[in-house]
């Protein structure tokens, strides 16, 4: 059942979406998609922005409050207070937020325990802090490489260090080094609405089992998605071209007339839906129609 | 039973039917209805806590979020074995989950859980990391002996044991009255200097090394070994520097005042890379992956509490070392700190509950 569900997944959403799976403390297992790196690094890119001008702010304020005015003074005052703020900040919102820093907000992704249990505060400071060696440290030392007369050394060790920042592309679930200590995966929310039963209505054609045994869960959930579609050109004649294919599968002899083809389906899928829940609660489930119920295909 | 059509016989149905059709009952569908209002209650709190925070939520409202999130958790398991309402199954796993961040999300904030961890976490993290802790000194022990012997036969180990920008001028080349005037007896600078000294000192130097010492535990512990060792060598060569212009009472006075802080913080640094790499290298009966998730989080405190004592160990250094002028007074004072950490490390936070 699980499975023809993941199936169809896949046939709408694409093979690009990568699901993890996560068992609650209550032992039920739930599915969940790993964030893209693209999320990941706009995410990352819009707290940078918002930290860089806290920074700028606070540094401006300092100054003038203390009334310093020389470069060098400036320069070590605003590492301090970056250092000091984005740390700050990142742990704060990802601890206040549940998981989520603005710039995760904004882009719908979240920071969960990867097994399932709540997200303590020491996981929280423990993936920020490592931030600073995948990040800021490389950066630091590839900036003042470039910017001194002496690169060589500062370079060779910013590129070794690039190789922590890359780790999330080395892994199935997308891991910074940060993760992995932590325990954390950062997961994409998105919200599903609950749409109407579309087995609820008033059938007016009726099918019998042996024409409801020619397909399975698969095709079921593919056909509730092509009910669901809007209204259109392209959604009617697709919707006509599988009254067709249904009509010669299940050697339905009668015409079906154009209008009457929604009708038709959502009868069509009520019937099948019932007929497949019963089998199924009767222990013999079927994901599709290749599915002959042999343990030999089932496996 | 969630049957087709009662009473129409099998295979004699093969045409529009328009006379009474029974309608069908869908187990799945009369599952759903009788349950559905307490979805949507439960998602009308989520969307709620989602929008702001949990405090949006009335206390009725907050003592329902628990039983509601459960017994939604329960449809989801219902769901799965008898709906095939992909749209269900679906919207129940998204919602279970939802429910599941709020209901088991971080419940303190930033400075509550700092306070725990200076009352309890830091100290117990301490006493549970001894023989890292042992083995990390030990590192630098031997990175400090040898740089201390080395150093002492020819100086000109010197130079390449310690970075230009952290010997600041002194060097072989250094006369016994510079040493003294320039470094240990220098007069403060006052508080503007200072203060961005300590900046830049903390964190271009300590706290990198702090953080790197404990992240690249990862890789097996090999640089953290070489990290604290390093930190040793230099410190050896300071030593013996001093040592040959008969200035060593006078230098590690002046050292100890908030060098005793910030050499037990390079320590802990250093353990809680080892402690990383144990966890790396013997994984016990976890993946390695695992193992590493679920002690990580211990040596990560670890490495905070000693980052706060870097923090500390500058503000000492940057505003009491140059003022305190007098040898026995900064053994004293650095004998204090020590005192207040080891008291602290061994005392704090026994009795609290875990």
């Amino acid at each position: 059942m699980t499975s023809a569900t993941e199936r169809a997944s896949l046939l709408f959403e694409g093979a690009v979406r990568r699901k993890e799976s996560i068992v609650s403390p209550e032992g039920v297992p739930m599915s969940v998609e790993v964030a893209s790196y693209g999320d990941r690094l706009a995410a990352f890119f819009l707290d940078s922005l918002f930290w860089t001008v806290a920074t700028v702010l606070a540094v401006i304020g300092i100054m003038l409050a203390f009334g310093f005015s020389r470069h060098a003074m400036a320069l070590s005052l605003a590492i301090f207070a970056g250092f000091l703020l984005r740390n700050l900040y990142m742990i704060h919102f990802e601890l206040v937020w549940r998981g989520a820093t603005p710039g995760k907000r904004l882009m719908g992704i979240k920071v969960i325990d990867r097994h399932g249990g709540p997200l303590l505060p020491g996981a929280v400071i423990a993936r920020n802090l490592t931030r600073e060696i995948e990040y800021f440290l490389p950066m630091g030392l590839l900036s003042e490489g470039a910017a001194r007369g002496a690169p060589l050394l500062a370079l060779c060790l910013g590129l070794w260090m690039l190789l922590f920042t890359l780790l999330p592309l080395f892994n199935r679930q997308r891991l910074r080094a940060g993760d992995l200590i932590a325990g954390t995966m950062v997961v994409v929310l998105p919200r599903r609405l609950l749409l109407d039963d579309l087995a609820e209505h008033q059938a007016r054609f009726v099918f019998a089992d042996r024409q409801l045994r020619a397909y399975g869960a698969f095709e079921l959930q593919v056909l509730e998605e092509l009910l669901r579609r809007g209204a259109g050109k392209d959604v009617a004649r697709l919707r006509r071209d599988v009254a067709d294919k249904i009509c010669r599968k299940i050697a339905w002899t009668e015409p079906v007339a154009d209008p009457e083809v929604e009708q038709f389906l959502r009868d069509f899928y009520a019937a099948e839906r019932a007929f497949l829940e019963r089998e199924q609660l009767y222990g013999r489930p079927k994901a599709s129609k290749e599915d002959t119920g042999k343990p030999a295909s089932s496996g | 039973m969630s049957v087709v059509a009662e009473g129409t016989p099998a295979g004699e149905a093969s045409g529009p039917v328009p006379a009474a059709v029974p309608r069908l009952i869908l187990r799945s569908s009369e599952f759903r209805k009788g349950r559905e209002a307490s979805w949507r209650e439960l998602e009308g709190f989520i969307k709620e806590v989602e929008r702001r925070d949990l405090l949006a939520l009335s206390v009725e409202e907050l003592q329902r979020l628990p039983l509601l999130y459960r017994s939604t958790l329960s449809s989801l398991s219902v769901a799965r074995s008898i709906a095939l309402d992909r749209n269900l199954l679906l919207y129940l796993e998204n919602l279970c989950f939802r429910a599941f961040l709020i209901v088991y999300g971080p419940r303190v904030g930033i400075w509550r859980s700092a306070a725990d961890f200076f009352r309890r976490g830091f100290p117990a993290a301490v006493r549970g990391a001894r023989w890292h802790i042992l083995l990390s000194a030990f590192c630098l022990l031997v990175g400090l002996v040898a740089g201390f012997v080395l150093t002492l036969g020819d100086e000109s180990w010197f130079v390449s044991f310690v970075p230009a920008d952290m010997a600041g001028g002194r060097g072989p080349a250094s006369s016994r009255t510079e040493l003294l005037n320039d470094e240990i007896f220098a007069p403060w600078d006052g508080f503007a200097k200072t203060i961005t000294g300590m900046a830049t000192f903390l964190f271009q130097n300590n706290t990198t090394v702090g953080i790197l010492a404990f992240s690249l535990g990862i890789a097996a512990g090999v640089p953290t070994a070489l990290l604290t060792a390093y930190q040793g060598l230099s410190l050896g060569a300071f030593i013996a520097l001093h040592w040959n212009r008969d200035l060593t009472i006078d230098f590690i006075g002046w050292l100890s005042i908030h060098g005793v802080t910030e050499l037990t913080a390079i320590t802990l640094c250093g353990a809680a890379g080892f402690m990383l790499a144990e966890r790396v290298l013997f994984p016990g009966r976890h993946a390695r992956l695992d193992n590493l998730a679920l002690h990580g989080r211990e040596a990560a405190r670890l490495a905070v509490g000693a980052i706060f004592m870097l923090f500390v160990a500058a503000l000492i250094e940057g505003c009491l070392r140059q003022l305190v002028a007098s040898t026995p007074l900064r053994f004293a004072i650095g004998g204090a700190t020590g005192m207040l950490w080891l008291a602290y490390f061994l005392l704090a936070g026994r009795r609290a509950k875990p």
